[in-house]
């Protein structure tokens, strides 16, 4: 008996399988996103945590690649502050528990994300202007926001090594920093406005929103 | 501004991705600038083997491979002889060493543990990250187990955390390294 499950796939090979695999996984969402209701803020909450826990670990062969800066940032600007903290501490959660590796690291990767979707709900303004998102200013906010990001994390190494060791680390660490911020301005050229637009469809109306906040406790 | 970003972005990763390996040499030449080395990585070892270089793993103590050195630091040559035994160090393991010459880590950590002969044997994987060592003597980090959610093989530098992985370790004369079960 063949063991067919058994075959070594080189890094290259491996990098392309998971990408069939999650483009697999984009186009079952697009659907998915289809058939939800409007205003349905927390089903594509879920769909945006898929799609960021599943990029997360298929895009792992090429270093600090991965779609979820820019999906918290979005989410900050869309849905705001609260539901970006949320997305954030469950995309690092999951995908640490599932693949990544669970640590103290876990807890400063949910804060860091979670400050990027701080800042998207912040410049949510500046980002998202008539209906449209700015992509060359958002490019720039991904791209500062995944060395923050990374330097941010970085600091859990003080659990185990000494303060002197900081400054060496980061400077080893400049290139998947660099890596990081590259492939956030990928992720915001081509997926942003699409993505921006999915996300529009599903927002909670301002009249509910005032309803809501008027109603007695 | 989105029509010129897409083909520009794609085209600034890739060529991060080319240019990589070599600016990360120049990064991690100029971190170790930043390191002290620690002189007393030392102490303990044979005298003679001042100014070589010397690999050392310890094994967890309730480990086969730790109750196998259960008596202490195994000193073991270059040729594969015993020296001694080190009962003041606090481990279990062994330390090979009166090495000269070797530059790059991976090579060094291969040759020197085949002098242990078998009682040393490394197995990595290569990924995109580097080469990751799972298993040292027979060891796998996966198969210790314990009141922790996992372990792995730590690579130390003189006595500092490695900043890089064993493939990228690029060692000078009178350096030691040493390997042992960490977990999280």
């Amino acid at each position: 008996m063949y063991d067919f499950h058994n075959a070594a796939l080189s890094p290259n090979q491996s990098l392309f399988l998971n990408v069939a695999i999650l483009s697999i996984i984009v186009l079952s969402l697009i659907r998915s996103e289809r058939s939800l209701r409007d205003q349905s803020q927390w089903g594509m909450l879920i769909l945006l945590a898929v799609f960021g826990v599943s990029g997360r670990i298929l895009l792992d062969p090429i270093p600090n690649v991965q779609p979820v800066t820019v999906l918290v940032l979005l989410a900050g600007a869309y849905y705001g502050a609260p539901r970006a903290l949320a997305l954030a501490a469950t995309i690092a959660l999951a995908s640490n528990i599932i693949f990544m590796g669970h640590g103290p690291w876990t807890l400063f990767q949910a804060i860091g994300w979670g400050a990027i979707g701080l800042v998207g709900a912040n410049l949510s303004n500046h980002i998202v202007v008539g209906g449209r998102i700015r992509i060359g200013l958002l490019a720039i906010i991904a791209a500062a926001s995944g060395l923050a990001f990374n330097w941010f994390v970085s600091l859990s190494i003080l659990f185990e090594a000494d303060s002197s060791m900081l400054v060496p680390y980061l400077l080893n660490g400049l290139v998947f920093d660099l890596y990081h911020a590259a492939g956030n301005v990928v992720f915001v050229a081509w997926m942003a406005s699409p993505l921006g637009e999915m996300m529009a469809r599903h927002r909670s109306s301002p009249a509910f929103e005032l309803v809501r906040e008027g109603a007695p406790n | 501004m989105s029509d010129i970003l897409k083909p520009a972005s794609v085209v600034a990763l890739l060529t991060l991705v080319i240019l990589a390996p070599s600016i990360q040499d120049m990064l991690t030449n100029e971190a170790y600038k930043y390191v002290d080395d620690n002189e007393s990585a030392h102490d303990g070892l044979p005298v003679e083997w001042e100014n070589k270089q010397v690999i050392c793993v310890f094994f967890p103590a309730d480990s086969p491979q730790g109750e196998e050195f259960s008596n202490g630091i195994t000193m073991i040559d270059a040729e594969g002889v015993e020296l001694g035994v080190n009962q003041d160090l606090n481990g279990t393991g062994a330390c090979v060493g009166g090495f000269e010459g070797y530059s790059n880590g991976l090579d060094f950590m291969m040759d020197s543990t085949r002098s242990a002969r078998g009682t040393l044997s490394v197995g990595y994987d290569v990924g995109q990250w580097g080469h990751y060592v799972h298993t040292i003597g027979g060891l796998n980090a996966d198969a210790v187990k314990g009141d922790f959610d996992g372990a792995y093989w730590n690579l130390e530098h003189n006595g500092g955390v490695s900043m890089v992985g064993i493939g990228d370790l690029v060692m000078s004369e009178g350096d030691v390294i040493s390997w042992s079960i960490e977990t999280w």
